[in-house]
């Protein structure tokens, strides 16, 4: 049955910041927008800091349970809980912080005008709270569902880095070149992941 | 292009009772999404009805109050918080309010294809002309979405106002489109907008079940 309550959902902390992630999207295979759920307690991110420059999603914010405060652009909006904060322009720098214990929202997002598909920092952030093995294992079996993206490539490169595997590496790093070189450089500089193969005279041609 | 909104979802204008159009509040362009609300315990949240006709994927969301789904005749408790998701669009869906107040949000599009704003929507702005007694204005907005996506749905909307409007025979006429449809057939036999129409002979006949 396609039914789960909220709580029930996995829950992956993502990055330093006290976010936590529930994945929705990925746990029901959803194949037409959009959409996790994140948790986050009083003075912790429950909308990481970001545009929507690279997928241009139109996102659509619910405040679900107690209370965010969300910087757009700079400005601060209060958020109890039963508040909706939309965001048709990708370009509109957003945030936002738990106020209240135990804080829950859902994001919901899709590209207008075109067909949507899944975005690939799904496979990152869940490859960065595993192993670096079985986060290779897991990005190698799911990066299937994502479009060929640049990002997908990347984060093999990298989890294949982290678990000693410099050729997989090097080889996942140069199709991620292929597609988007510029991005790979901009990633690549100084992503501490690739460490390992930062030395190796391919990198240096792939990443600059 | 405004880069932001934000409201909250008791502030944001209902059309009729139960729904609270949030697309179209915010305009939205990239999928649908709207609230539901039950206004006592016991009445729909979410109508009968399959996701055919749009093809879409949806995903609902208790937000607030206890709801129990039916789906495909299989009853589903609901307490706040609990998502639904129907890959399906031929699974029959619908939701009953356990309490009063009960709300629920609903998200939709169509996998593989561009988000485009669904014709039904018109039911947002026909709801406030309705409620004014404007019958010729909201015929006449539903007269034109027909014309669009002619849907048994708005059919029956426009069938009630062309007889609220006193124009009897436009009402047949849209009536025998809606009638194809089992549910708008039960619904039309007790809606008291149809009551002009009622003692006409084409009335019963439309009405009566099909083989």
């Amino acid at each position: 049955m396609n039914i789960v309550h909220v709580d029930e959902l996995e829950l992956i902390p993502v990055g330093d910041r006290g976010l936590q992630w529930r994945p929705v999207r990925s746990r029901f295979g959803i194949s037409a927008f959009g959409t996790n759920a994140y948790t986050a307690d009083v003075g912790d991110e429950i909308v990481e800091e970001h545009t929507e420059g690279t997928y241009q999603h139109e996102e659509m914010y619910v405040v679900l349970r107690g209370r965010a405060t969300f910087t757009l652009d700079g400005e601060e909006v209060d958020a109890p809980a039963g508040t909706i904060v939309h965001l048709p322009d990708p370009g509109v720098r957003r945030s936002a912080v738990a106020a209240e214990p135990g804080t829950t929202v859902l994001a919901v997002g899709a590209k207008p005008g075109e067909a949507f598909q899944p975005s690939p920092w799904e496979l990152g952030f869940r490859g960065a709270h595993m192993e670096p093995r079985e986060a290779v294992a897991y990005v190698e079996e799911h990066m299937g569902e994502y479009p060929d993206a640049a990002a997908t490539h990347y984060n093999l490169a990298c989890f294949r880095a982290l678990a000693g595997d410099p050729e997989g590496a090097l080889g996942a790093l140069e199709r991620a070149a292929e597609m988007d070189s510029e991005s790979v450089h901009k990633w690549g500089e100084s992503d501490s992941d690739l460490d390992s193969i930062r030395d190796d005279p391919r990198f240096k041609e792939l990443v600059g | 292009m405004t880069g932001w909104q934000v409201a909250k979802l008791d502030e944001i204008p209902r059309a009729g009772k139960r729904w609270i159009p949030i697309r179209k509040h915010f305009d939205g362009r990239a999928f649908g999404v709207n609230a539901w609300v039950a206004e006592a315990e016991g009445e729909d949240v979410i109508g009968e009805h399959i996701e055919e006709g749009t093809g879409h994927e949806e995903l609902y969301l208790v937000v607030s109050g206890h709801a129990t789904f039916t789906l495909d005749g299989e009853e589903v408790d609901a307490p706040t918080g609990t998502l639904v998701y129907l890959a399906r669009t031929e699974t029959k869906r619908k939701a009953v309010a356990r309490e009063a107040g009960t709300t629920i949000l609903s998200i939709g599009a169509k996998a593989g294809e561009a988000y485009e704003v669904q014709p039904w929507e018109v039911n947002a702005e026909m709801y406030p002309l309705y409620q004014a007694g404007d019958y010729e204005g909201a015929a006449a907005l539903l007269r034109d979405a027909v014309q669009r996506e002619p849907e048994p749905a708005t059919y029956y909307n426009l069938a009630c106002m062309e007889a609220l409007a006193g124009h009897t025979e436009a009402a047949f006429e849209a009536l025998t489109h809606a009638a194809n449809e089992p549910r708008l057939r039960e619904m039309a036999a007790d809606d008291s907008d149809l009551e002009s129409l009622k003692d006409d002979p084409r009335f019963t006949e439309l009405l009566s079940p099909r083989s």
